[in-house]
């Protein structure tokens, strides 16, 4: 029983103490940097390059603009994000961005900052509730398009296809096949064979890849809804020595070298950086009283070896 | 009372263990008069080279369940002894010398886990829930949670090549078959992993030094684990920070599929080998009958159900 | 039908069962049995294991449905097709595995499933509270039915089980071993509840091997034998003898076949000041080449505690063992089995035994190291080895291949002896070896321990059964709250100067 209670006591010893030390510290910095902002970043994961590279550009944006950046990542999991964004808002930032880890989950998170008072602009997938002031995302049925029509140039309007699809249910996966159907739509000798999820990974990309050949000799082309995905069916071609065309999404590292290296034909560049900066670049605008748009669709572009 | 004891006995062993083998046929002549493609040479060696990956998983997995845990970081060792191997011929050391180093950090890290719930005394669920996330994240920061290439022929041959037309892949997971097959049946080692699943109790009193089994098994997991993720990296030319994860609930899966009580003492790694090819097939049939994403995972969640149910049936 | 009793009451019986069979697989475990019992009467079952006393009960319990016979409970024919039917008929069973959930009060348990209510959902829980109190006080257990039940003693719950039982209005009350896990003081307790039960007009069927608390407490014996009815006599009218001679088919001449067989005195294992903290304390005691020390002591003595200290299973705080006069240490059973030392545990099942694994996988576990050349396990060196000593042993089974669960209850502790036998220990811990197990095994397993006594080997008999020890032991040490209180050499020893030892009532006189 004594060790329990001990046992208690230092706990509350440690946590006061985290605490003390935590306000304190930032009562310092509040003195010494009155007008700095507060932008609160709650990520759905850093377990992705593409979510690096966004946070990289949100942090330089910010560091040059002067305002302060609180990262917070969430790993991918709904629950982890609610606390998240439950933790910033306590932190008492001036305006919250939050990259979702699902569009519905973090609808409370995003209302319970709405009753904080504290605006929040979704970043790269959106919310299906909970108020909004702004949503910054790269337009994913405008890049499957691009992906398509590129695709299309390259056969001569002919050809059969292969789509390796992302995590079934997902936005992401929903709005670039979408895209790319819309582009193949009329082009009647084009010939999708085969739409399969490979969930966004490599090692999956690659087996499913695997398995199609099997089936399908001839086959002109892969679209693969993300760069992983685009990779791992390369490394199936590759062994099963033939000459596919595969297009990817993202231009994560590995794409771009692979695209420069010519076994990837292309691959969509979202510009993971430039959501990051704007996002940032919005937040300051709007806590500055300017007005801002409901939606900041940022440019994609088609990576090619040329 | 005794001969309808005798009879019973046998009918379950029986069941017990021809009932996966008569699932895994029953599917593969299902798949086969669907899909012409199906039942070629180069398709049969593609779906063994693409389970290689869960069937080592799942023989590590077969141990730890044999004695009654879990091991539920095997998908975080896969990835973390992965991107070592690979970070470390980044710097130029030598594949095998990577490779090896590779393993060792798997059996660290499942000694690790061994230690934890026989000295720490943390059930195995929890014990390897928090490891989980622990490689994981280790591996996340060793990678910067970027990819790392490695395509040395040397070394992706090792998962991509070929030994006398037979993939390599497969030629390791025969290998790690048949020895823990023996290794089970005909060593004290393994016949010590049954008793410590069966009563843990009466194997200590029987003199067997549970916690050093314990620590052993969660160890050889640790190692299966790294073996398949440099496997893993290999196919791949390199290894993402990101593979393995949730690769454990299929291993689990194959395991009981293959009959193995996930309460210990009772099992084999036949039908662990058994439970990897269904789930490997009807990966590999699902994709050659083009069916569609949201199916995919009714058919799958289905096939297991109707196994364990089966299972449950002959045992009562 | 030529036994018919007059004494009790001339009145219709609360139950008859006439003409019960039942058979499993062309197994006929119950051959056409007649049973009656009267209200007011506590009747009981007697019989070997495997006699059948179980199945006519789980019969009675709607467990299982008779295949011919039928069931009249106050003179109207009853047919179950389930547990609970017959428990809302008033047929009430004890087991011997309580069905009690320990997180839950008293009150909760009794009326678990049927809870009084307020309309849907609200629990009325003063009405309940006050109910369970009534039947708290009808047996005489006087606790606060919010008392959570896993904070009970064993004893305890048993009378919460019983009050559950009464609470759907039992008429019929089962009592399937109820002594096993019992104290003594526990068991006057509960003696004393049957006995108001038995005013009351309930009638009882009492299930128990221990022929002395049936002499006690029993109004009838009916005797079971390979699914037959053998006999119902008046206890008054019987002896041991005759039940013995009933249940096995044949005389019984001594129980316990002790014979004295010390050679010439060699000290073969010496203990000294073991100790654990807080459960064993100081406890020195030596015993011979082929002689049997009795260690007898109530439940919580810390018997087993001293029996796991010894072996390793528990650490030692301080103490000294000393095997053929060489000290050892022993901090892992391991070390114990390598020095020399056998342990049958009390707990067959929990602790003995890996019932899923084979006869043979059973046998050869302590001992694998010599069945081991290199490595790999010599299956066919093993499987003669465990062929013959289940020969040796008698053990009745379908191979060596069976799986150890199967088994009855003596064959499995007959493997959990012999598996010790391969490895020809010096010193043997027997703790309640014959716990459970039917008079026909009791006796094979006491010629069992008087070979070993005889081939040199030195035994510790721990058990609670009072004349077990002192029929079996050379000396019999008794302990008492982890010490030891008192030794008595066999002439010296009666049942009364132990119990007063284990008590408290004796003296601290070694």
């Amino acid at each position: 029983m004594m060790k329990k209670i001990s046992g208690f006591l230092m706990v509350a010893l440690l946590v006061s103490g985290m605490l003390v030390g935590c306000t304190s510290k930032s009562a310092l910095e509040n003195e010494k940097k009155d007008k700095e902002l507060k932008v609160g970043f709650s990520l759905s994961t850093l377990n992705n390059p593409f979510f690096v590279s966004l946070r990289d550009g949100a942090q330089k944006e910010a560091k040059q603009k002067g305002a302060e950046l609180i990262v917070a990542d969430a790993q991918d999991d709904t629950a982890k994000q609610a606390s998240d964004v439950e933790d910033l808002i306590q932190k008492k930032v001036d305006i919250l961005l939050i990259n979702p880890t699902d569009s519905k989950a973090v609808a409370a998170a995003i209302r319970s900052a709405n009753k904080a008072k504290i605006p929040v602009i979704t970043v790269d997938r959106a919310t299906e509730g909970g108020k909004v002031l702004s949503h910054i995302a790269s337009d994913n049925v405008e890049g499957g398009k691009m992906a398509g029509k590129y695709m299309l140039d390259q056969l001569g309007d002919k050809g059969k296809v292969i789509e390796l699809e992302g995590i079934p249910g997902t936005t992401a996966a929903r709005d670039r096949g979408q895209g790319f159907h819309k582009a193949l739509q009329g082009h009647n000798k084009v010939k999708i064979l085969a739409s399969q999820p490979a969930n966004f990974e490599r090692a999956k990309g690659l087996s499913v890849m695997e398995n199609l050949l099997q089936r399908e000799k001839d086959v002109q082309a892969v679209f693969a809804h993300n760069d992983e995905m685009a990779l791992g069916a390369l490394e199936a071609i590759r062994a099963a020595k033939k000459e596919i065309m595969v297009v990817g999404f993202d231009a994560t590292e590995d794409a771009v070298k692979a695209v420069k290296k010519g076994t990837l034909s292309a691959t969509i560049a979202q510009k993971p950086e430039e959501i990051g900066k704007q996002a940032v670049d919005i937040s300051m605008r709007a806590s500055k009283g300017e007005k801002v748009k409901e939606f900041y669709p940022v440019s994609l572009k088609l990576v090619t070896k040329k | 009372m005794h001969r309808e004891m005798k009879a019973r006995d046998l009918r379950v062993s029986w069941l017990q263990k021809m009932g996966p083998l008569a699932g895994l046929l029953l599917i593969i002549i299902l798949l086969s008069t669907i899909s012409h493609d199906f039942l070629s040479m180069s398709n049969i060696f593609n779906v063994l080279r693409q389970i290689s990956i869960n069937a080592l998983l799942a023989f590590g997995m077969t141990l730890v369940i044999l004695t009654g845990g879990i091991d539920l970081s095997v998908g975080s060792i896969l990835a973390l002894s992965g991107v070592l191997t690979a970070g470390m011929m980044g710097m130029g050391i030598e594949p095998w010398l990577a490779s090896l180093i590779g393993i060792i950090a798997g059996a660290v890290m499942g000694s690790i886990n061994g230690l934890l719930i026989t000295k720490g005394r943390v059930a195995p669920f929890i014990a390897t829930l928090a490891t989980m996330s622990l490689f994981r994240g280790l591996t996340l920061v060793y990678s910067e949670g970027r990819p790392i290439i490695s395509d040395d022929y040397s070394f992706v041959i090792m998962g991509q090549g070929y030994f006398l037309e037979i993939p390599i892949p497969v030629i390791w997971i025969l290998i790690c078959f048949f020895v823990l097959g023996f290794i089970l049946k005909n060593t004290p080692f393994g016949r010590h992993i049954y008793a410590l699943g069966g009563n843990e109790e009466a194997a200590l009193l029987a003199g067997i030094r549970t916690v050093g089994v314990k620590v052993a098994v969660y160890t050889l997991s640790g190692i299966f684990a790294a073996l398949a993720g440099i496997i893993l990296t290999a196919r791949l030319s390199s290894a993402q920070p990101t593979m393995g994860t949730g690769y454990e609930l299929s291993a689990i899966a194959a395991v009981v599929l293959g009959g193995t009580s996930l309460t210990g003492g009772k099992g084999w790694i036949t039908g662990t080998l058994i439970g990897a090819m269904i789930i490997g097939v009807l990966d590999n049939g699902l994709n050659l009958l083009n069916v569609s994403s949201f199916y995919q995972q009714v058919v799958k969640g289905a096939v297991i159900l109707i196994a364990v149910l089966l299972d449950r049936s002959q045992k009562t | 039908m030529n036994h018919i009793e007059r004494g009790i009451t001339i009145t219709a019986p609360l139950l008859s069962m006439v003409g019960i069979h039942k058979s499993f697989a062309r197994v006929h475990v119950l051959k056409h049995v007649d049973f009656t019992l009267q209200a007011g009467e506590i009747h009981a079952l007697l019989g070997e294991n495997g006699a059948g006393k179980s199945t006519l009960i789980k019969v009675l319990s709607g467990i299982y449905s008779a295949d011919q016979g039928r069931i009249h409970i106050d003179g109207k024919e009853q047919v179950f097709k389930s547990p609970r039917a017959a428990l809302v008929a008033g047929v009430g069973v004890i087991h011997q595995e309580f069905n009690l959930v320990p997180h839950l009060s008293i009150c909760e348990n009794i009326f678990l499933g049927r809870e009084h209510l307020f309309g849907r959902g609200w629990i009325r829980w003063r009405k309940m509270r006050r109910e369970a109190l009534l039947w708290l006080e009808k047996i005489g257990l006087l606790v606060d039915p919010s008392c959570k039940v896993g904070e009970l003693s064993i004893g305890q719950q048993q009378m919460v089980e019983i009050a559950k039982a009464l609470s759907f209005d039992a008429q019929i009350l089962v009592l399937d071993e109820p002594t096993a896990a019992l104290t003594q003081s526990e068991k006057k307790a509960l003696f004393a509840t049957l006995c108001r039960l038995r005013e009351k007009q309930v009638g009882m069927i009492y299930i128990s091997h221990r022929l002395e608390e049936i002499e006690e407490l029993c109004d009838r014996i009916t005797v079971l034998r390979n699914g037959e009815s053998i006999g119902t006599r008046m206890t008054k009218e019987t002896s041991m003898d005759e039940l013995v001679g009933l249940m096995v088919g044949r005389k019984i001449q001594e129980q316990f076949p002790r014979e004295l067989t010390i050679k010439q005195p060699a000290e073969r294992l010496r203990v000294e000041g073991l100790t654990q903290q807080g459960k064993v304390s100081q406890v020195s005691f030596s015993i011979q080449a082929g002689e049997i020390l009795g260690m007898a002591g109530l439940i919580g003595a810390g018997r087993t505690e001293m029996a796991n200290l010894l072996f390793g299973v528990q650490k030692q705080d301080a103490g000294e063992i000393w095997l053929d006069g060489k000290q050892i240490r022993i901090r892992h059973p391991r070390d114990a089995i390598q020095a020399g030392l056998a342990y049958v545990t009390e707990d067959r099942k929990g602790e003995g035994l890996v019932l899923s694994r084979s006869v043979k996988e059973n046998f050869t576990l302590p001992s694998l190291a010599s069945f081991t050349k290199g490595g790999f396990i010599r299956k066919q060196q093993e499987n003669e080895m465990a062929e013959k000593l289940m020969r040796q042993l008698g053990i009745r089974s379908t191979g060596i291949e069976q799986k150890v669960g199967f088994l009855s209850g003596g064959n499995q502790q007959k493997v959990a002896i012999g598996k010790w036998l391969l490895h020809q220990p010096k010193v043997w811990i027997l703790d309640e070896p014959t716990r459970g197990v039917d008079i026909g095994a009791k006796r094979e397993i006491y010629q069992l321990i008087n070979q070993l006594t005889e081939q040199g080997m030195a035994i510790l008999l721990i058990s609670s059964d009072l004349p077990e020890v002192l029929g079996m032991s050379d000396r019999i040490l008794v302990m008492r709250e982890g010490k030891r209180v008192a030794l008595f050499n066999r002439e010296d020893a009666d049942e009364e100067k132990v119990m007063q030892a284990a008590s408290g009532g004796g003296s601290l006189l070694a």
